[in-house]
């Protein structure tokens, strides 16, 4: 270890540090959930029998013994950690599959569409946000004040809703829903070419909210930074103010928007479950409603599970940004 | 500044605030249009009398096709400006009920850990990164799951998960307020904790507690119409999201339906965040004194 | 000329046992090999074999790839799949079916009578409705490979219309070695392999199902189609919009907001069906009462509540005039069964008033009566809740609609019994003594089990008629007893009869065959081509 250059050790010691520090968190989750979602009236059983619409006593005997539901909740839940520590994630009931595999073939469009939003976010969060920072007080920061309050105040449901009448329902230049052609068209280089068109107004329905605020955000802390005593000093030294700005203000100004977008890459998944459901968009948002209704737990505890892990890796990508954008960070 | 330890310290620069923030156009126009879903709310019974799920016409008639209906019916034949301005009842007893759930929760949780520190603080910041982790929309949808979609569960379900944020606030101030001199002038006066945790630390953690919670009213609303477009929703009583949930299969043939309802939450949504931007600007320059 | 041959071919494509006898007209004629047809379910299918579940996806794909003993005309004629031959003895305990010669599975094994034995025996044992739809089939012998004799323990007039690829799916037994015990978890149920036009390829989860012709079909030289993709498009409006623009070329189960209907009827593109859901008869809505509860035990009440319902409203509002008026327990479409002269409680709210008065509810001061909950599946349901709540209004009746999901409602009605009566639909199939008597016999109010007696109906006159029914071999009695049943029912009102909806299926004018018979949507697509490949 001690060998190890500087530099280069920093990401696994991070890592080991952020793991060792979210193990109970994930533990907490873990057994919190498990234990509260068993709450929920009916159980996987009788959303099949729902689904079906028949059953026999013996049928739905077999199932619950089946799906070990006549089982204590406690050995239940003992299997299910078994099953974890050998990372078993468990049979999905509903699909009858793997949830594993349910996860991975999900996940590419989840990612995708959560990285696409994301990215509108921040770089069109960031450049509002040094506009209004420049024009500060001034008629352009006024009115994009306003529109970023517009978008920080409208449901983004609605505004995907709106965003269909208008650009596919009026208009008919994008497609209403679904994450590609349906059947074929989808399949091969033909499908990524036409992805964009897809991703574009569920990625903006959901991305506006988040813009908002990294653009209110980069404004509160480019106007904060302008003052400190080293952006006069730098300006005193005679460095161009265009200088300053990009290198010394904008570089701290980012520190608290890459901390919110840390904060935010959960909490996006939890906003995909409604834009997910609004455009028809097979991501793991309308996976875990879809888990719920049907009382699929064990795919639900695995989505769960893999948003902490991606609130562990984001803290983890936002520790190293900050390195990256604070040298004296590192130090710390 | 020490001598701001009790609320009537407070008076004259909260009339400042008030001052500043009554001069502020933005915070003006968030308290008219709150003002008027108010009256709605309030009025509801002499403006739309009678139940808004009741039947009453033709159904689908368009904005203006009928001048009984000036915004139409939906698929069911009822009269949505009736449910509008019924549905104005539930955001806001939803938005304000859920705000003061995850205050109660929120500022005990944050006053304790940010006052006691040590363990308790680890246990309860523990505790908040628990609920926090676990996309808090997907939790929600659980809650309301297991308890049912009506007015309380809805409203004490969104409270019980936005309650960290404002944990995390008031825990922050806490530790920034607890080693002041009037707090060790409080301790040597052998006050007791309870006393010195409401009394002389919270009236000074409160400015942005009261700025949080107009944002977190906003959070509210969106929220519940999130929950009620998904169909969660009480189906006794007409809520905007519930009306944009039903209009949306008959968006291509009556957007009208999901068009209305959510300029509604938009316009109450914005309101509450013009108005927490103007209480924040105007209670900043004091809070910034502080420091 | 063309045109007129044209027609009757497709008339005759549909009896496959004449198409195969006229295979070089087949050839010749019009139906064109090749092509992608893309049809949308709803819900992603949790298996696509119809074997070990009823969910609405299953029964629509499942067929495609394992076939039945039969199928079924559009009146539930029986017509040969993969039995060539059928025999009941007089007695109705024996059925003997002739295998077709010559067929194999997708993965080249013979078809054999063992197969038949296996998936007939599975089916009494994991198939939801299978417990008490084969309850009295005993054993299958297997004489020889091509033979199955079916013997049962009593008479089961129904069960021949039972042989269909969609309600007894005739399964590889190979496919479930190592299973026996657990039918459910053999991977045959996620990549089946079976006799029918088409053979499995693929499953995107979450996204579509993809399946392939099968060269080797015998009934050569169909299946026409190339490859058959199934999306999963769980929002009416997006199904819409998919088939106007031509994404979609098939979708079945009223797959659209019926209020889009009116523009789908008017696109020159496409073609709107009603038939095709005689067998499964999906979508039959009832008022459903607890006998338990303490204002439905009584009778009177009932009979109010049915008299403040005007169904034709319900049918206009909600289902936009696509369905019937369907006032008893049984569905109008089984027009061998079903009996027009059911008696009616009309509109009539005085009658209602009074009836209430007599059961000891007066109205107060206000008009009030008293305060009750409805529970609705989640769906249409809820809007028929809401109706009800409207329309009970007036009486005095202040009704509370309860919001739960699918899951929910099923154990809160079923399980927990916790509720005063329910709107619901559900399907009335292609026989009262599969679908329907589940609902109104004593023995089947069993707690816990979904979709049973829920209203604890318990009537020794309604049990006796569908007891006897149920093993009556003598088609005319068998009806007097199933009239008789409709008439008490109607009277006695344990549940309330609204509507038996139109199932509309909409495919692009450029489809042929897509709906040949009685399973609609659910047949096994052998006929099915594109006009222009």
């Amino acid at each position: 270890m001690a060998k190890t250059h500087h530099g280069a050790g920093r990401v696994p010691r991070l890592l080991a540090r952020l793991l060792l520090r979210a193990l109970p968190t994930v533990v907490g989750v873990v057994v919190l959930i498990y234990f509260f979602l068993r709450l929920v009236p009916g159980d996987a059983a009788d959303a099949i029998a729902a689904d079906a619409g028949a059953a026999t006593s013996a049928g739905m005997e077999a199932l619950r013994a089946r799906l070990g539901l006549d089982q204590s909740l406690i050995t239940q839940f003992g299997q299910y950690v078994w099953g974890l520590l050998h990372l078993d994630l468990g049979q999905s009931v509903r699909y009858n599959a793997p949830v594993i595999d349910l996860i991975w073939q999900r996940l590419p469009d989840t990612v995708l569409l959560m990285v696409t939003a994301m990215t509108i976010a921040v770089a069109l969060g960031i450049v509002m946000g040094m506009t209004m920072a420049r024009f500060a007080g001034r008629l352009p920061d006024r009115l994009l004040s306003v529109l970023a309050l517009v978008f920080y105040s409208v449901p983004g449901f609605w505004i995907g809703l709106m965003l269909i009448v208008v650009f596919s329902v009026q208009l008919g230049w994008l497609p209403s829903g679904g994450s590609g052609p349906i059947g074929r068209a989808g399949q091969g280089w033909a499908g990524v070419l036409v992805k964009p068109r897809y991703l574009l107004l569920p990625s903006v329905s959901l991305g506006l909210f988040y813009l908002s605020i990294y653009a209110r955000l980069t404004r509160a802390s480019m106007l904060e930074q302008a003052g400190q005593d080293y952006v006069r000093t730098a300006l005193a030294k005679g460095l161009s103010p265009r200088k300053v700005m990009f290198r010394h203000v904008l570089r701290n100004a980012l520190l608290p928007v890459t901390t919110m977008v840390g904060m935010h890459v959960g909490a996006m998944l939890g906003g995909a479950v409604v834009v997910e459901t609004v455009y028809n968009w097979p991501g793991l948002g309308k996976l875990s409603f879809e888990a719920i209704l049907s009382r699929d737990f064990n795919v639900l505890m695995a989505i769960l599970l893999l948003s902490s892990f991606l609130v562990i890796a984001a803290n983890v990508m936002v520790d190293l940004v900050h390195g990256w954008l604070d040298p004296r960070i590192q130090e710390t | 500044m020490t001598d701001m330890t009790t609320t009537t310290a407070m008076a004259p620069a909260g009339s400042r605030a008030l001052r500043l923030f009554l001069r502020n156009p933005n915070a003006v126009a968030g308290m008219l249009i709150l003002a008027t879903v108010l009256f709605a709310a309030i009025f509801a019974d002499l403006l739309a009398p009678g139940d808004p799920l009741t039947m009453v016409a033709q159904p689908f008639l368009w904005p203006g096709q009928n001048p009984a209906y000036p915004l139409g019916t939906d698929m069911m034949g009822r009269d949505v400006l009736a449910g509008i301005i019924h549905g104005s009842r539930v955001s806001l007893a939803v938005g304000l009920a859920a705000t003061a759930t995850s205050l109660l929760i929120g500022t005990l949780v944050g006053a304790i850990t940010g006052y006691y520190g040590g363990w308790i603080d680890r246990v309860g910041m523990n505790l908040v990164e628990i609920v926090q982790t676990p996309p808090n929309f997907l939790l929600l949808v659980v809650i309301v799951a297991i308890w049912q979609p009506n007015l309380p569960t809805v409203a004490i379900g969104i409270g019980a998960v936005s309650w960290p944020t404002l944990a995390r606030l008031v825990r922050g101030e806490f530790r920034a307020i607890r080693g002041k001199e009037f707090v060790t002038a409080a301790h040597s006066l052998g006050f007791s904790d309870a006393r010195i945790i409401f009394r002389e630390v919270l009236p000074n953690a409160l400015p942005p507690v009261v700025v949080t919670s107009s944002v977190l009213v906003a959070t509210a609303i969106l929220m519940e119409s999130a929950l009620s477009f998904l169909g969660l929703s009480d189906p006794n009583r007409v809520s905007w999201g519930s009306m944009i949930g039903e209009g949306r299969e008959m968006l291509r043939t009556a957007w009208y339906l999901a068009a209305v309802p959510g300029l509604c939450i938009f316009s109450t949504v914005l309101a509450f965040n013009l108005i927490g931007d103007g209480l924040n600007d105007a209670m900043n320059p004091r809070l910034a004194g502080r420091e | 000329m063309t045109k007129i041959s044209r027609r009757t071919f497709n008339l005759l494509a549909g009896t496959s046992a004449l198409a195969m006898t006229l295979p070089h007209i087949a050839k010749a004629e019009e139906p064109v090999v090749g092509g992608s047809v893309t049809m949308a379910v709803a819900d992603e299918p949790p298996s696509l074999v119809s074997l070990t579940t009823t969910s609405a996806s299953t029964v629509i794909l499942s067929p495609k790839i394992t076939e039945g003993l039969l199928t079924f005309d559009f009146d539930l004629t029986p017509k040969p799949e993969l039995a060539t031959e059928w025999e009941v003895s007089e007695d109705g305990l024996t059925y003997t079916f002739k295998l077709r010669e010559g067929v194999k599975f997708h993965d080249g094994t013979p078809l054999t009578s063992a197969d038949v034995a296996f998936s007939l025996m599975n089916l009494k044992k994991v198939h939801p409705r299978g417990q008490s739809t084969f309850q009295s089939l005993e054993k299958v012998d297997t004489p020889d490979d091509l033979t199955a004799v079916l013997t049962l323990s009593q008479p089961a007039p129904y069960l021949l219309t039972a042989f269909s690829a969609a309600e007894a799916p005739i399964v590889p037994r190979h496919a479930y070695e190592g299973f026996e015990d657990n039918p459910v978890a053999s991977p045959n149920g996620n990549a089946p392999i079976g006799t029918g036009p088409f053979r499995f390829v693929e499953w995107a989860r979450g996204s579509y199902i993809l399946m392939e012709r099968n060269p080797d079909y015998w009934d050569a030289p169909k299946p026409y189609v190339d490859e058959l993709i199934t999306q999963f498009v769980g929002d009416a409006s997006v199904r819409s919009i998919g088939l106007e623009s031509g994404e979609i070329d098939l979708a079945g189960w009223s797959p659209v907001p019926l209020t889009d209907m009116e523009r789908i009827k008017a696109d020159p593109n496409l073609q709107v069906e009603t038939r095709g859901n005689e067998y499964q008869n999906n979508g039959f809505y009832r008022i459903e009462f607890n006998l338990e509860n303490e204002y439905f035990k009584d009778v009177r009440v009932r009979q109010a509540f049915a008299h403040m319902i005007q169904p034709q409203q319900i049918l206009d509002i909600v289902f936009m005039g696509y369905g019937d008026l369907a006032r008893g327990p049984v569905t109008p479409s089984l027009k061998k069964i079903y009996d027009p002269e059911t008696p009616v409680l009309e509109h009539d709210p005085d009658r209602a008033a009074a009836l209430l008065d007599e059961a000891g509810y007066p109205a107060d001061a206000d008009g009030k009566r008293f305060d009750v909950t409805i529970d609705a599946r989640p769906g249409v349901a809820s809007q028929i809740a809401q109706y009800m709540r409207n329309v009970l209004a007036p009486l005095g009746v202040a009704v509370t609609v309860r919001n739960e999901d699918q899951s929910a409602y099923v154990r809160r009605v079923y399980t927990d019994r916790d509720f005063a009566f329910n709107a619901q639909g559900s399907s009335q199939l292609f026989d009262p003594t599969v679908g329907t008597q589940r609902f109104y016999w004593s023995q089947n109010f069993r707690p816990g089990v979904p979709y049973s007696n829920a209203a604890a109906y318990q009537n020794p006159e309604v049990d006796a008629l569908l007891e006897a029914a149920a093993v009556e071999n003598d088609p005319a009695k068998r009806k007097e007893q199933l009239d008789a049943f409709q008439h008490v029912i109607a009277n006695d009102v344990p549940a309330i009869g609204l509507i038996a909806t139109h199932q509309i299926t909409i495919a692009n004018v450029n489809l042929v065959n897509f709906c040949t018979g009685a399973l609609g949507i659910s047949g096994n697509f052998a006929d099915l081509y594109l006009k222009d490949g």
